[in-house]
């Protein structure tokens, strides 16, 4: 029975594939030396390193070398049976390590199984809270964690929970806000999707701290496998006796019932979101009275993002010392971010607060999926910013995002090359904001529409130097004057983009030019008359006729006639089509 | 079922999830869903049932990696447990004759081997 295992991954993406040759040398040294019953050895398709050359790993030892060349096979195979030797100058030690806590039974347990869930210490916490701890102690443990609201905003959820319970009231309500509007963000759904006992959890947990007897989940209906393991998860719940009256045996009842979204971005936020629960249209609230004060029917509510949620279990059962350990001095614990883009390996990353964007979105997730440099990423969806390359070493807290322009959001994280532009990246978020606008309140509801007016006469080659001030004043009203967060943070793609791409912005305006090739108005595509092979294949799959030409003469594009869709670019074989 | 005492779920918490016994998880949040976990879960059941196979199938939610799904994780007695990678039908089938039947891991399919 072999006793180590080898993992044999070539992790040099610029280079044609040596992971099966390096395989086989390996194989054909054990064999030579008479090891092969004691070492297996096996090619992998991820090793979780990137860009390191080849690089193997031993198990059970986890000792990782990087760089590996076949002259060092010698020496790594003597160091592998030799007890705590390790060959020094090829160990690679991964700086970014992820943090599972929000995930940690995300991928492990299955979410239809409350047994599963209560074999990994689920429902202890409640436990503690309903016996031992109580509810004064409760906020004191969630005021020690220092946890903050996940949903975006940062508030501290120990505030939150207080103003609702100090106020006098036969009726008080808690809702789980999972209606994650942000573009590309879905941490949400896959702890509603992999977990959604924890977030029950939490949420009897937040009940009993404020004092509420009712409960909801507002759930986006674009998640329908959330719903659905959510409504399992709850009648498991009740079944067990872990909701309704007299929870595991206390004077507590709470019932929990599911509303669902209706596709309105708007009804992430908390006073759009009572609205919409109360049957109305999901429009927000002048603030103050907060919803812990005056909330869903007049009364205290709580409302909680999911990820915030998730954490609460686990503070309890580990102590709030223990989660205020890890993360920076202002931002504790860990974050959940979904990252996708132009990046290699999209996923969800759970970092503690502090890793730096490098080491989430290079060292984590592989860096570009093209292999272009990273232009800039996106954090925070509509209500965010772009962070530029020469900023990805910033770690990541809600303080440093804030300074740099974005924000930390809900988590989204949208990785960008050269060829996006940003001048169509806030077009994108503010035409999103637009669409989604309640319509309420007219700084909002004019202001969006205006500014986007703007960016489309900006990126159809029609700005003009004056329209960035108009945009930055804009901006101001929409900040000062909104009612509600969409409408304060919508110009914030664009302030940010003018903030570190102005440039960008006044090729588009002044030379009539987009660099990155995205704006369709300003991009030209011509035949490379000495590339091109006369093939026809362009004249053919042009929708618009706009190939004239023929075998003989060879091809050119009529410009008046070019609808800039890109067809002859994506067809031809010899590369002789140029856009700029 | 029984309303829970506190006692109970003490005693619950002591189970032991992963009991020797051999299983595959596949992961079955949207993510793995959309990228045709749903086809490999049901193919496993079917095809343990047919070469008549003492091996759980299970689900599981989404672990964070979803570049890589469908995800399915492996514990074979005598191997580690391992995570292999965007497995369709063809890599289901090597997992089952390789790595279950044969016990020898499937290469270039694993994204994680758990020591």
């Amino acid at each position: 029975m072999p006793i180590k295992v080898i993992l044999v991954k070539d992790t040099d993406s610029k280079r044609a594939d040596q992971t099966r040759d390096f395989h086989t040398r390996l194989l054909d040294y054990l064999r030579e030396i008479n090891l092969l019953e004691q070492i297996r050895v096996v090619r992998v398709a991820d090793i979780g390193v990137y860009e390191q050359g080849i690089v193997i790993k031993i198990l059970p030892d986890n000792t990782i070398y990087a760089n590996v060349a076949d002259s060092d096979i010698k020496r790594i195979v003597e160091a592998v049976f030799k007890e705590n030797e390790v060959v020094q100058d090829l160990v690679f030690k991964p700086k970014a390590k992820q943090c599972r806590i929000v995930l940690r039974n995300c991928g492990k347990i299955n979410p239809e199984s409350i047994e599963e869930y209560i074999a990994c210490g689920g429902y202890l916490a409640l436990k503690k809270v309903l016996g031992e701890l109580g509810a004064q102690k409760l906020v004191e443990e969630i005021k020690i964690s220092g946890i903050r609201g996940r949903g975006g905003a940062g508030y501290p959820t120990w505030m939150k929970w207080n103003f609702a319970r100090e106020v006098a009231s036969a009726e008080k309500f808690v809702i789980c806000n999972a209606d994650e509007g942000d573009p590309g963000a879905y941490m949400d759904r896959s702890i509603l999707e992999g977990d959604p006992h924890s977030v029950i959890e939490g949420l009897i947990i937040a009940a009993f701290a404020v004092g509420a007897s009712k409960g909801y989940f507002y759930i986006r209906a674009e998640y329908p496998l959330a719903v659905e393991r959510i409504e399992k998860a709850i009648k498991q719940a009740y079944d067990y006796g872990l909701l309704g009256k007299n929870i595991l045996g206390s004077s507590f009842d709470l019932d929990i019932d599911i509303r669902l979204g209706a596709g309105a971005f708007v009804c992430g936020e908390e006073t759009a979101l009572i609205s919409s629960i109360e049957g109305k249209r999901g429009t927000p609230h002048p603030r103050p009275p907060y919803p812990s004060v005056k909330g869903l029917w007049g009364k205290p509510t709580v409302i909680n993002n999911v990820e915030t949620l998730a954490n609460i279990p686990i503070i309890i059962s580990k102590g709030g010392k223990w989660f205020a350990q890890i993360g920076t001095s202002t931002s504790k614990g860990t974050k959940v971010f979904a990252v996708t883009g132009k990046v290699k390996n999209s996923g969800l990353v759970e970092i503690a607060m502090g890793a730096t964007l490098r080491e989430i979105v290079v060292d984590i997730c592989g860096g570009t999926l093209s292999g272009k440099p990273i232009k800039a990423v996106q954090t925070g969806g509509p209500s965010g910013g772009v962070i530029p390359k020469e900023l990805l070493d910033t770690p990541v807290d809600y303080e440093n995002l804030q300074k740099l322009g974005s924000i930390m959001g809900s988590g989204g994280m949208i990785v960008m090359d050269e060829d996006d532009c940003m001048v169509d990246i806030p077009k994108f978020y503010l035409g999103f904001c637009v669409e989604e606008s309640c319509g309420k309140c007219s700084p909002c509801r004019i202001g969006g529409f205006q500014m986007l007016g703007y960016l489309n006469k900006i990126s159809e080659g029609k700005g003009r130097p004056e329209d960035l001030g108009q945009l930055r004043r804009i901006s101001q009203a929409m900040q000062k004057a909104s009612l509600c967060g969409l409408g304060q943070t919508a110009s914030n793609p664009v302030l940010s983009t003018l903030k570190y791409f102005e440039p960008e912005y006044n090729e588009h305006i002044l030379n009539k030019r987009c660099p990155a090739g995205k704006c369709s108005s300003l991009v030209n595509y011509g035949i490379i008359a000495d590339k091109c092979k006369r093939c026809g294949i362009c004249f053919t799959n042009c929708p618009a006729k706009a190939i004239t030409g023929g075998k003989e003469a060879g091809y050119s594009i009529m410009q008046e006639k070019c609808t800039k869709c890109g067809r002859c670019f994506d067809v031809c074989k010899f590369k002789a089509i140029n856009k700029k | 079922m029984n309303k829970l005492t506190p006692g109970d779920l003490d005693q619950m918490s002591q189970v032991p999830t992963d009991k020797p016994k051999d299983w595959i998880k596949v992961g079955m949040s949207s993510c793995g869903i959309a990228a045709g976990a749903e086809e490999v879960f049901n193919f496993f059941v079917e095809e343990v049932k047919k070469r008549n196979l003492q091996i759980e199938i299970k689900k599981c939610g989404c672990a964070g990696a979803c570049y890589a799904e469908p995800l399915v994780e492996v514990k074979v007695e005598g191997l580690p447990p391992v995570i292999y990678g965007t497995v369709n039908k063809e890599i289901a089938t090597k997992i089952l004759e390789k790595h279950v039947i044969s016990k020898m891991l499937v290469n270039d399919c694993i994204f994680e081997v758990l020591a």
